[in-house]
C-alpha cells in the first residue's frame, strides 16, 4: 500500500501544528526562529505531495521559492537577533517591551 | 540473491575498503613526497621503505587514551568525528570509476563501477560536501576551547565561502555536458579532438578546472588555506582536544576527502576512465592513474606554497575567485547557446 | 510505505525536541535531522532535486548560519536568573498564560487540520504511477512560466543580503571619522 496524498497532508498538518506551538511556547528568539522553518517546511511539503498529485513540477517550482524566502527571511531576522542581543544580553523576547532604549 | 546484486554489495564494501586503505597509503606517500622536497628520507624504518609505517600509526592511536576535556559536551564532542567521517565516505557512494563491466563474464548484465547511480550525483557530492562541515564546526565548539572554538569557526566560514566558488565552477561543466549524472558527464568526454587532443572538459572549461581545484583545496582544509589548524596560532585547530581514534577519524575524513575531491575533478574534467592505449574494460587503470596525479598535486602544493593569512584567504574567496567563477559560468552559458552543446 | 512512516516518525519526533530542547544548539541539529527525513519523504514523492536542495540550502547553508549565531552568542539557554528577574519585576504571571493560550491554540490548530483532512474521505488522494519530474522540466519551468517570480526573487536576496549587513555590522568608534559618534544610542 502506497502512502496517499492525504498521509502527507496530515503529516505536513502535524509538523505545522509543532511549528506553531514552537512560537507560540518559546521564549527565545533563535528557537521562534527555527520553529518559523519547521512551519515553511511543513508547507513545502504540502507542495511537492500536491505536484506530485497534479503530476506537475509547479509545485517543487514553490518550493524554490520558499526556500529562497525562507533563506533571506534568516538571514535578516538573525541579523536582528544579534543586534537585540548586543543591546539587552537577552534572547527572551520579553525582554524587548519597550519600544525605546 | 541475484549475482548483480551480490556484486553490487561486493562492490560497496570494496570501495569502503579501497577508501579507507587510501587514507593509509596517502599518509605514508605525504610524509614520503614531503622528504623529497626537503632532500630527507622520509620513514624508512617500519617494513621495507617504510611501507608499513601507516599501519604503526593506526595501532599507536588505537592504544592511545581517549581523552575528553571536562567541560566538553560530552555528545556532540563524541558525534562530531563521526558525522566529519561520515560525510567524507558517503560523498563517494556516487562516482562513478570505471566503465561498466561484467567481471570478465562472470556477469550476466553489465555492472556499473559505482556505488549508486543517481540522476543528480553532482547535486549530491555537493550536498554532502556541505554538511562536512558540521562535524568540524561542531568540534570546535563542543571542545569547550578557544583553540577549538576559533578553529572551527574559521574553517566554517572558509567552507561556507568556497562552497560558491566550487559549486559555480560545477555548474559550468553541467551547462557543457548537458547532464547532472556524473557517468552522463564522463561518457560526454570520450573521443579525441582532431585526431590527438582527449576530449576532456578540462580543455574547454580551463578556469573552471583551476576555480574547482582551488576551492576544492580550501573545502578540504589543506595547505595553502589550512587555517582550520595553523600550527602556529591556534595549535591544531578544531581537534585540538581531539585524541586516539576520534583524531584518528578527523585525520581519516582529510585524507577521503582529498581522494573524493580528486576523483570527483577526474571524472568532471579529466576525462574518467577515458584515455588511449588501454581498452575500455581496463578504464579504471586510467581513473586511478589520474586520481593519483591530482593527489600527488595536493602533496606537493603543501610542501611547496606557504600558508595564506586569514583575511587574504577571505579576500581571495570573495573578491577574485566567486567573480572569477560567474565570468566563467556566463561565458560557458553564452558559448552553448551560441554553438550548441 | 514503512519509509513514509519512519521518514515522518523522524521529522515528527525531531521537531518536537526542537521546540522541547532547552539547549539552541541541540535544537539546530534536531533541526536538520528533521530536514534530513523531509528529504527523505521529497525522494518518496519523486522530487529528487528539491530533496538534494533541501540539504544544500537548509541544512547546508540556513543551519549554519543559525549554528554560527547560536555560538557566536554563545548559546544562552532560556530564561537565565537575570531573565526571570526582570520578567517578574514587569509583569507576574503573564508569561505563563501566554504560552497556556499559545500551546492550546496550536492544539486547537492541529484538531482543526485533522478534522477538515479526514472529513473528504481519507482514501482520497492516490498518487498517479510515473510521474517522475526531471531537473530539466523544473529548470525550463523555472525559466520560462517562473521567469518574472525568480528575478524578483533574485532582489530579495540582495536586499536581505543588504539588511543583513546593515543590522548585524558592529559600529566602529575608536576608527577617525568611521562609524557613529558615541551618542545616547550606545548608552545603555
Amino acid at each position: 500500500m502506497m502512502p496517499t496524498l492525504n498521509d502527507y497532508l496530515v503529516l505536513s498538518a502535524i509538523l505545522f501544528a509543532i511549528g506553531t506551538a514552537g512560537v507560540f511556547v518559546r521564549r527565545n528568539l533563535i528557537t521562534i526562529l527555527l520553529s518559523i522553518e519547521i512551519m515553511l517546511n511543513a508547507v513545502n511539503l504540502t507542495f511537492v505531495a500536491f505536484g506530485r498529485a497534479l503530476g506537475a513540477v509547479d509545485g517543487q517550482i514553490l518550493v524554490f521559492f520558499v526556500m529562497t524566502v525562507a533563506a533571506a527571511e534568516a538571514a535578516v531576522g538573525l541579523a536582528i537577533v544579534i543586534d537585540l542581543f548586543r543591546h539587552r544580553e537577552s534572547l527572551n523576547p520579553d525582554s524587548f517591551a519597550s519600544l525605546k532604549w | 540473491m541475484t549475482p548483480l546484486l551480490i556484486a553490487q554489495i561486493g562492490l560497496t564494501l570494496f570501495v569502503f575498503v579501497m577508501l579507507l586503505s587510501s587514507a593509509a597509503v596517502m599518509v605514508y606517500v605525504e610524509r614520503k613526497v614531503a622528504a623529497m622536497l626537503q632532500q630527507r628520507l622520509g620513514p624508512y624504518l617500519v617494513g621495507p621503505k617504510g611501507l608499513l609505517q601507516p599501519l604503526a600509526d593506526v595501532i599507536k592511536l588505537m592504544f592511545k587514551e581517549e581523552l575528553r576535556p571536562l567541560a566538553a559536551d560530552p555528545l556532540l564532542f563524541a558525534l562530531a568525528p563521526i558525522l566529519s567521517a561520515t560525510a567524507a565516505f558517503a560523498a563517494f557512494a556516487v562516482v562513478p570509476f570505471g566503465a561498466d563491466t561484467t567481471l570478465f563474464g562472470l556477469l550476466r548484465e553489465p555492472l556499473r563501477l559505482q556505488v549508486a547511480d543517481v540522476n543528480v550525483a553532482i547535486l549530491v557530492i555537493f550536498a554532502i560536501a556541505s554538511m562536512g562541515v558540521y562535524g568540524i564546526v561542531l568540534a570546535g565548539w563542543s571542545s569547550n576551547s578557544k583553540y577549538s572554538l576559533i578553529g572551527g569557526l574559521r574553517s566554517s566560514a572558509q567552507m561556507i565561502s568556497y562552497e560558491l566558488s566550487y559549486g559555480l565552477a560545477l555548474a559550468g561543466v553541467l551547462v557543457i555536458a548537458n547532464s547532472l549524472s556524473l557517468s552522463d558527464i564522463v561518457n560526454r568526454q570520450s573521443g579525441t579532438w582532431l585526431g590527438f587532443l582527449p576530449r576532456w572538459f578540462l580543455f574547454v572549461q580551463p578556469l573552471g578546472f583551476f576555480i574547482y581545484m582551488t576551492a576544492g583545496i580550501a573545502e578540504t582544509n589543506r595547505a595553502p588555506f589550512d587555517f582550520p589548524e595553523a600550527e602556529q596560532e591556534l595549535v591544531a585547530g578544531y581537534h585540538t582536544e581531539y585524541s586516539s581514534m576520534s583524531f584518528a577519524m578527523f585525520f581519516l575524513a582529510e585524507y577521503i576527502n582529498m581522494v573524493t575531491m580528486s576523483a570527483v575533478a577526474t571524472d568532471l574534467f579529466l576525462g574518467g576512465w577515458h584515455g588511449p592505449f588501454l581498452p575500455e574494460s581496463l578504464g579504471w587503470i586510467w581513473f586511478l592513474l589520474k586520481v593519483a596525479a591530482i593527489l600527488f598535486f595536493y602533496v606537493w602544493m603543501r610542501w611547496t606554497l606557504p600558508r595564506y593569512r586569514y583575511d587574504q584567504l577571505m579576500r581571495f574567496g570573495w573578491k577574485i575567485l566567486l567573480p572569477l567563477a560567474v565570468v566563467n559560468l556566463l561565458v560557458t552559458a553564452a558559448g552553448v547557446l551560441y554553438f550548441g552543446a | 510505505m514503512t519509509s513514509f512512516y519512519l521518514f515522518g516518525a523522524v521529522a515528527v519526533g525531531a521537531s518536537l525536541l526542537v521546540i522541547a530542547q532547552r539547549n539552541p544548539v541541540y535544537s539546530v541539529l534536531l533541526l536538520i535531522a528533521s530536514f534530513g527525513a523531509l528529504s527523505g519523504l521529497y525522494v518518496l514523492l519523486d522530487a529528487p532535486f528539491v530533496a538534494v536542495i533541501q540539504i544544500i540550502v537548509y541544512a547546508g547553508a540556513i543551519m549554519v548560519l543559525f549554528l554560527f549565531v547560536v555560538m557566536l552568542l554563545n548559546a544562552p539557554h532560556e530564561d537565565t536568573e537575570q531573565d526571570l528577574e526582570r520578567m517578574a519585576s514587569r509583569r507576574p504571571a503573564a508569561a505563563g498564560g501566554v504560552r497556556i493560550f499559545g500551546g492550546a491554540l496550536a492544539a486547537g490548530l492541529l484538531v482543526e487540520l485533522w478534522w477538515a483532512l479526514t472529513k473528504n474521505g481519507g482514501e482520497s488522494g492516490v498518487f498517479p504511477g510515473g510521474a517522475v519530474s526531471s531537473v530539466r522540466t523544473i529548470g525550463r519551468s523555472l525559466f520560462t512560466d517562473y521567469a518574472f517570480a525568480f528575478e524578483v526573487t533574485s532582489v530579495l536576496i540582495l536586499v536581505a543580503m543588504v539588511g543583513a549587513v546593515v543590522l548585524a555590522r558592529r559600529e566602529v568608534v575608536t576608527g577617525l571619522g568611521r562609524g557613529r559618534p558615541p551618542g545616547p544610542r550606545t548608552l545603555k
